[in-house]
């Protein structure tokens, strides 16, 4: 017997939940079918594993997996990591507060796009930095300034994606922090604990479910991310969803359900790497309540 | 005490510098007129590229315009469907609640390039592609998962009393939640308003899927300029990008008269 209240919360969740299944879900399950090799216009309606087994014996398949990990990993700890502390330390200093929401509400209106534009300009070979630095006589020419773009080190993109997470990191551990710190953060100073412990054995592990929730964010969105590696990565590897995206695009329509096997593992990546936060989000949680 | 003292103003102020310094760049390279490769600054400047950006030609001015509707549009029926789903999931136990909250997250998790391309053939088949209908249709479930737990966690802190209130007042259901519950969803309608209004603003791939070339807005306009063609041109259009977002940002927040709570769930 289905309660009055459980009938009215599904009739306020069928236009959302319907707008996310049909338009979302469908599009993500219909791409699990078009990996399976079913695709009717070139005739191919049988279910096969096939698809699976290829991309995962291709030699690109491998290289390319890591470079992603690589460059969504590195760009998720470099921002966990200073987004947790300036978080810290926009706690304990005296600047307004209006000053801290714009340090962290700027950045949500610059997208992506455009970071990467200005990031160009300033560390590409012809960019503001090389340029400094052949006017301060440290380079001799435009050329010998270290490549940060379309390299196999990726430290453009990482620098891109840090320059717009730091702030995301930063605002949601800053919230929680906050409010930690008014309630037991001054407690444990007046029981003499040092700003060191304070942070370390209160603040810390007690903000750690936001900031692992942040992370796992950051990195799901870092390790789905088309645009800038498209635009910036190296010829070879490429990363997991420019790879999927050019089997997409290709002429050849039997590269299709290839591009589909590759979205359904970037897919995964993402939602073990938000399981993994759930997991370790309750764990933290059951210790400390 | 000094000493870290001087420690903070030097953190704070590299913050500012490598947040504002980059906007510098683009403000110096919208306005030059000829750059030798190996010259600090320009050596002349001039307005060629914004009067080149207000031209015609340069359909900057409706990709803005296209931009802009688009994500009104969508920030609109997000809004709709949002508050109840919010007030679903934020007030009622039932069967299967677990499941749902998970199903609703899905959007910030499975990344847009496995749905875009999944869902284009669905697109072609039934004409949604290359329509604006279409691209409004994909947008919209990329921004419900922000205004939904935006208003459950509203809900939730509000409870049922000011409307069981209502009820014995003998008010019916629209005027219950005309009079009683919107007031107390303002300012995360507000919250949730900037947020839904980024994320459709700035989408680029599903915009180009679905829309093929054939609905502009500005990320597309922008797109092929971050590793070629003119800087000139690049650096106005982000600046216009940038400045078009603020703007709306800006009339949201004098909207908003700020108290803790409200900017507690501006990002969650």
């Amino acid at each position: 017997m289905v309660s009055r209240d459980s009938l009215k919360a599904y009739l306020y969740l069928t236009p959302a939940l319907s707008v996310i299944l049909i338009f979302f879900l469908g599009g993500f399950i219909l791409a699990f079918i078009q990996s399976l090799g079913y695709f009717p216009a070139i005739g191919q309606e049988d279910l096969t594993f096939k698809y699976y087994r290829e991309v995962l014996n291709k030699p690109e398949f491998f290289k390319s997996l890591s470079y992603t990990f690589y460059i969504a990993l590195l760009s998720t700890t470099i921002a966990t990591v200073s987004g947790t502390f300036l978080a810290y330390y926009l706690l304990r200093t005296s600047v307004k507060k209006s000053f801290i929401a714009f340090l962290y509400k700027f950045p949500i209106a610059v997208p992506h796009l455009v970071v990467a534009l200005m990031i160009v300009f300033i560390l590409s070979q012809g960019g503001i930095l090389s340029r400094l630095l052949l006017k301060g006589g440290l380079i001799s020419d435009t050329a010998s300034f270290p490549a940060f773009f379309y390299t196999q080190n990726a430290l453009g993109i990482i620098l891109i994606y840090i320059w717009k997470e730091i702030p995301f990191v930063t605002f949601m551990v800053y919230t929680v922090m906050r409010n930690i710190h008014t309630k037991l953060g001054e407690a444990a100073q007046n029981l003499k604990a040092s700003p060191g412990q304070v942070f370390f054995h209160v603040i810390l592990p007690l903000s750690m479910p936001s900031i692992i929730s942040a992370s796992a964010l950051v990195f799901a969105y870092s390790f789905g991310a088309f645009e800038v590696p498209y635009l910036l990565g190296a010829t070879y590897p490429k990363t997991m969803p420019v790879w999927a995206y050019l089997n997409f695009i290709s002429a050849d329509l039997s590269a299709r359900p290839i591009a589909m096997v590759i979205n359904m593992i970037v897919s995964l990546v993402c939602a073990v790497s938000i399981f993994i936060y759930y997991l370790s989000a309750k764990k933290y949680l059951r210790k400390w309540s | 005490m000094d000493r870290s003292k001087a420690l903070g103003h030097i953190v704070l102020v590299s913050i500012l510098l490598v947040l504002i310094l980059p906007f510098l760049v683009l403000i110096i390279w919208s306005f030059s007129q000829g750059w030798a490769s190996n010259a600090l600054l320009p050596n002349e400047f001039g307005l060629r590229g914004w009067r080149y950006l207000f031209s015609q030609q340069s359909r900057m001015l409706s990709s803005l315009g296209m931009s802009i509707l688009i994500s009104l549009v969508v920030t609109g029926f997000g809004m709709i469907l949002s508050i109840p789903a919010g007030k679903a999931l934020g007030l009622y136990i039932f069967p299967g609640k677990r499941l749902i909250e998970l199903l609703v997250l899905a959007p910030t998790i499975i990344p847009t390039i496995a749905v875009g391309m999944g869902i284009q053939i669905a697109f072609i088949r039934y004409g949604l592609a290359d329509t604006l209908l279409g691209v409004i249709l994909v947008h919209l479930p990329l921004v419900l998962p922000y205004g939904i737990r935006i208003f459950a966690s509203i809900y939730k802190a509000l409870g049922t009393k000011w409307e069981d209130q209502a009820k014995i007042l003998k008010a019916n259901g629209w005027q219950r939640f005309w009079f009683t519950s919107l007031p107390f969803l303002y300012p995360g309608m507000i919250s949730a308003g900037v947020l839904m209004f980024n994320v459709s603003f700035s989408q680029y791939f599903l915009t180009y899927l679905i829309g093929g070339g054939k609905i502009m807005t500005l990320p597309i306009l922008l797109f092929p300029f971050v590793n070629s063609g003119d800087r000139v041109m690049a650096s106005g259009l982000s600046l216009i990008f940038i400045l078009s977002s603020l703007i709306l940002m800006l009339i949201i927040e004098r909207v908003i008269t700020d108290s803790e709570e409200k900017t507690n769930v501006y990002y969650l």
